[in-house]
């Protein structure tokens, strides 16, 4: 009995704790939509919520922001860019993780390499190829562009991931016939899901919030990113931080609420790539 | 020799993913080390070779200096607070009472959110003018601080808020791992007379590592990688103070319309986060393998 | 259930806020409330006109043609770095273009981006069909842009705007000039006014500086830069160096600024003056990482006495609070002998790229901002008088001012514009930040800084 009542005791602490650690990480959601929601002349505290409503802030990020648009074309920049990402990367992952040869190795250290470029040394001459080939403010151009600098990320976790499954699996299926190039299909891939799920969330929230590429390789207004929307807002030479509060908030919703729905699939999926 | 070639067919699958490297990451890449030997003005249709002025340039700068060193307290300062940090948070929330979920949930959301976004929303707390922290210390009746006019102190900041928003990456990677211990282990050391210390140090870690390896390639070349809070909080200034060598990169070809030796930066970057995470794979493949 | 609750809750407190307006609200905000609404009345009503003025035009096209338009099926691309009200007046002189000649243009306004996408539109060789030259039309566009001497508006530019966009060895000139910019310095006149400051007074740095004491002294800050955005700490040598070193026509270095031997130690008197004043405290504390924004927030919240800004930015103070009541004067001199100057360069001024596939209607859209109507409508957004002789615009609460100085005073170009080699402006910008972070011998440093680059930079051109 007086131990149940204690450890009823530590967990309510517990619970405290939580409770805390929570609020110091929405601070500055907080702040953000107490200036989004607040009229431009109100000069009270940061930390007080506007006692009235005000939307004409969200109204002004609407209008000029473009924000409904760009979201529409975020999702689809990123649904583009995310299948190519995982079926890419799942293929590239099987040899490297099934054959692991020293040129292989070698593959697979370079493709972790790629990782590590960083974009932005790249601009100049990445920018006068996507002129040459034609793919500036199309929705190839940007996808293929975010494909590849997050396919290193795609293939680091399949090929940890195929590492994990049992070399048993395939070899059983190769006595049996089944040619090496068909083991990918019949026998990895149909265990791939939860990795994949890990994989799609990673690097789908990376697309989407992707600021540079969209900055450089969109430019026409009927393709435009949500960042380079809110971006916009906050640079142009507006005064009003109130509207752009409002479109930034309205940016991340589409994201924030995603996650909070998809959670549970978020996190079984890293769990199961975590437990080999 | 066919066994070989049987075996190796398999590599056919990764010939996508590497067509696509080599148009977009080796053929800039070479690109970008032509520009670096000239004095190109990242615009005009003609420029001259420089020979290695650009480079030679790089070692005296003072400035580089400064962004060498940030982009390595950006990168290796976040790592190690986002881990140790992430990995409290996952040891913590591993244990079941009420609103552990809410709490993992919650941890996890800013990373979520466009790190350029997060940037302004941070904006919103440290202005100097009408900022929450501020209004904190007022309260307390101190006086107003500028908290990002002095350059080290705009790096600790940036650092500090580029791992408080991803530290729920390595929360739940380390959850992850934390769940695939079997309790059996726990249970046998308990029997042993291990204290809790003990068992953390000889069960936790060791079997944490590849979620440790995972976690700290992530955070290692995101952080050396900084661009977007960066931009958002202080634009690089005051002056160079807390430049990254990304946004050094963008300022150096915009701003200063020295694109050549833009790239001779871009390149020197590219060596350098190289050479630290193959030295990084390997200690931790090494380690991996000693367990 | 709960939540159903809450819902409805909040959903009533919005109804009954709507109706009945916000009560709770503080009085001041009551009335900014008005005025705000009133702007967004007035916005609402401007939209609707000019949706309703291309449907009368695109009806009354195609009964009296019906053979297609003029230029059907094809897309002009316009990029500009104009943005809100100003760029929402061009928005409108597309939009006639398009109803009346069937193209589709793709203008889009990027923001603080603009100057680095034109750059790697540049280095790709591949331009907007039309762009907006913010100040480069010739410098650093204008081998990319048409030659534009043969329009047929070419003849009406005004003597002041043919100063700003010819090319003086070539005689050419590359964009239509919608309105020219004239700058001075920008004060608050509540400000001024408490602190017991006459602006007439203010001919000479010492004279300003002096009065820079006083508005201190009255518990206001006397000059406020955003320096996050660092091109606000440039602009501040931009106002002062021509003082120093081109205005005096007895004594003066425009010719060496130009022909490469022009001797740095010279910018150390301006140098030093901006560390004077930052020791003296006269510039805001946060002078190197507030924004633009926060400068026009505290110009208009009549907090600071001077900024160096464009005149657009009195438009932007006044949708802050438009009751701010804000003055124009000429930048004063560094020294007795010579006269207070203004400034003046391109404000909203448009090219067409020389190898654009459209270039016939690229230029016939350039006629339509050439009309005398549209002139002035955008030229008014914007505040700025017009470029075309005969063709009057409204410049707003500074249009006194405006006149006064304009006839008064010389007119010279923006300094680095003109005087320093393509690229130097950032030089400006980061010696500047060093000055006001108050490094040791930043004064000297930011000189030999200046001259190395002056000299690296002149070596490529």
């Amino acid at each position: 009995m007086m131990k149940r009542a204690g450890k009823k005791r530590r967990i309510s602490a517990s619970t405290f704790v939580a409770l805390l650690i929570c609020a110091f990480h929405l601070i500055p959601f907080y702040i953000m939509i107490g200036v989004a929601l607040k009229s431009p002349y109100d000069t009270s505290s940061r930390w007080v919520f506007p006692g009235y409503l005000f939307l004409d802030n969200f109204k002004e990020a609407i209008r000029y922001g473009d924000i409904l648009k760009s979201i529409l074309s975020n999702v689809i920049i990123t649904g583009g860019a995310v299948v190519g990402i995982t079926v890419i990367g799942a293929l590239a992952a099987y040899p490297l993780a099934r054959n692991q040869t020293k040129f292989n190795k070698g593959v697979r250290t370079f493709s972790l390499g790629m990782m590590m470029v960083p974009a932005l040394s790249l601009l100049v001459p990445l920018y006068s190829l996507m002129v040459k080939i034609q793919g500036i403010s199309t929705y190839w151009g940007i996808i293929l562009v975010l494909v590849t600098f997050q396919l290193p990320t795609s293939i680091f976790l399949f090929t940890n991931f195929i590492v994990s499954i049992p070399k048993s699996l395939d070899e059983a299926a190769a006595i049996d016939g089944c040619p090496r190039l068909r083991i990918f299909f019949s026998i990895i891939l149909p265990q791939l899901k939860p990795v994949t799920a890990s994989v799609i969330i990673m690097t789908g929230v990376s697309c989407w919030n992707d600021y540079m590429f969209s900055l450089y390789f969109l430019q026409s207004p009927q393709i435009k990113s949500v960042t380079l929307s809110v971006a916009s807002f906050f640079t142009q030479t507006q005064s009003n931080m109130g509207a752009a509060a409002a479109g930034a908030l309205l940016g991340i919703v589409p994201i924030v609420a995603l996650y909070l729905c998809l959670q549970k699939y978020f996190v079984k999926g890293m769990v199961d790539s975590a437990i080999k | 020799m066919k066994k070989t070639i049987k075996k190796n067919i398999i590599n056919i699958y990764y010939i996508p993913a590497l067509v696509l490297f080599g148009i977009f990451v080796i053929y800039p890449l070479l690109k970008g080390l032509q520009l670096s030997f000239t004095n190109w003005d990242g615009f005009s249709q003609n420029y001259s070779n420089v020979g290695w002025r650009n480079y030679q340039a790089l070692f005296k700068d003072a400035n580089i200096k400064t962004t060498l060193i940030n982009t390595v307290i950006y990168g290796f300062g976040s790592t190690l607070l986002q881990n140790v940090l992430g990995l409290a948070y996952a040891l913590f929330l591993n244990r079941k009472f009420t609103g552990r979920n809410v709490a993992r949930a919650v941890i996890y959301v800013p990373a979520m959110v466009a790190s350029l976004i997060m940037g302004y929303m941070y904006y919103f707390i440290l202005q100097y003018d009408g900022g929450a922290l501020n209004d904190i210390l007022a309260v307390f009746g101190l006086e107003a601080v500028d908290w990002l006019s002095k350059g080290s102190w705009a790096v600790i900041l940036i650092t500090l808020i580029n791992s408080i928003q991803f530290v729920g990456v390595s929360m739940i990677l380390y959850l992850a791992g934390l769940q695939g211990i079997p309790s059996s282990y726990y249970e046998a050391a308990e029997l042993d007379g291990a204290s809790k210390w003990q068992s953390f140090r000889h069960i936790t870690l060791p079997l944490l590592l590849p979620a440790i390896t995972s976690s700290v390639m992530l955070n290692l070349i995101g952080g050396l990688k900084l661009f977007d809070i960066i931009q958002a909080l202080t634009a690089g200034g005051p002056g160079f103070a807390s430049h990254s060598l990304a946004t050094l990169v963008s300022y150096t070809y915009f701003r200063g319309q020295n694109a050549g030796y833009s790239a001779t930066i871009g390149i020197f970057s590219f060596v350098l986060i190289m050479a630290v995470s193959i030295v990084l794979m390997r200690f931790f493949t090494k380690k991996e393998g000693d367990v | 259930m709960k939540r159903k609750m809450i819902s409805l809750v909040l959903g009533v407190c919005m109804m009954v806020t709507m109706m009945v307006g916000c009560s709770q609200k503080p009085e001041q905000l009551e009335n900014e409330e008005k005025n705000t609404t009133e702007n967004v009345g007035d916005a609402g009503e401007e939209d609707g006109a000019s949706q309703e003025a291309p449907e009368g035009a695109s009806s009354e096209e195609a009964s009296s043609d019906e053979g297609g338009k003029k230029y059907e099926g094809i897309t002009l691309s316009f990029m500009s770095n104009i943005a809100g009200v100003q760029s929402e007046a061009m928005e409108e002189v597309i939009a006639q273009f398009e109803a009346e000649t069937g193209a589709v243009v793709e203008y889009s306004s990027p923001g603080a981006s603009y100057e680095e996408l034109m750059k790697t539109k540049m280095a790709a060789n591949q331009l907007p069909d039309l762009f907006t030259t913010h100040g480069w039309s010739i410098a650093r566009y204008g081998q990319y842009l048409e030659p534009l001497n043969g329009q047929e508006w070419a003849s009406r530019l005004s003597e002041s705007a043919k100063q700003v966009v010819v090319e003086a060895s070539s005689g050419n000139f590359y964009c239509l000039p919608v309105d020219v910019d004239v700058a001075g310095i920008i004060y608050n006149k509540t400000v001024l006014d408490a602190a017991g400051v006459n602006v007439d007074e203010l001919k000479t740095w010492d004279a300003f500086a002096e009065s820079l004491g006083k508005i201190k002294e009255a518990g206001y800050t006397p000059i406020h830069i955003g320096g996050k955005d660092n091109w606000t700490i440039g602009q501040f040598f931009d106002w002062v160096a021509p003082s120093y070193l081109i205005t005096d026509e007895a004594n003066n270095h425009r010719d060496a600024l130009k022909d490469g031997s022009f001797d740095w130690s010279n910018w150390k008197g301006l140098a030093q003056m901006m560390a004077d004043w930052k020791a003296e405290g006269y510039f805001n504390t946060d002078c190197l990482t507030a924004d633009y924004n926060a400068q026009i927030k505290a110009m208009a919240e009549d907090k600071v006495a001077f900024e160096f800004l464009g005149n657009s930015a009195v438009t932007e103070m006044q949708s802050v609070n438009p009751d701010v009541d804000l003055g124009l004067m000429s930048v004063p001199s560094s020294s007795d002998t010579d006269e207070p100057t203004l400034i003046g360069g391109e404000r909203i001024a448009i090219g067409v790229w020389k190898d654009s596939a459209n270039k016939e209607a690229a230029l016939e859209l350039l006629g339509y901002f050439a009309q005398d109507e549209n002139m002035k409508n955008v030229a008014t957004a914007d505040g700025a008088p017009a470029s075309f002789e005969g063709v009057e615009s409204d410049t707003g609460i500074i249009k006194d001012d405006l006149a006064k100085y304009m006839s008064q005073c010389r007119i010279f170009p923006y300094f680095d514009r003109e005087y320093l080699p393509n690229g130097m402006w950032d030089d400006m910008c980061i010696t500047g930040a060093s000055i006001l972070a108050e490094d040791s011998g930043a004064v000297d440093n930011a000189c030999s800084a200046m001259e190395e680059s002056y000299k690296a930079k002149l070596e490529v051109q």
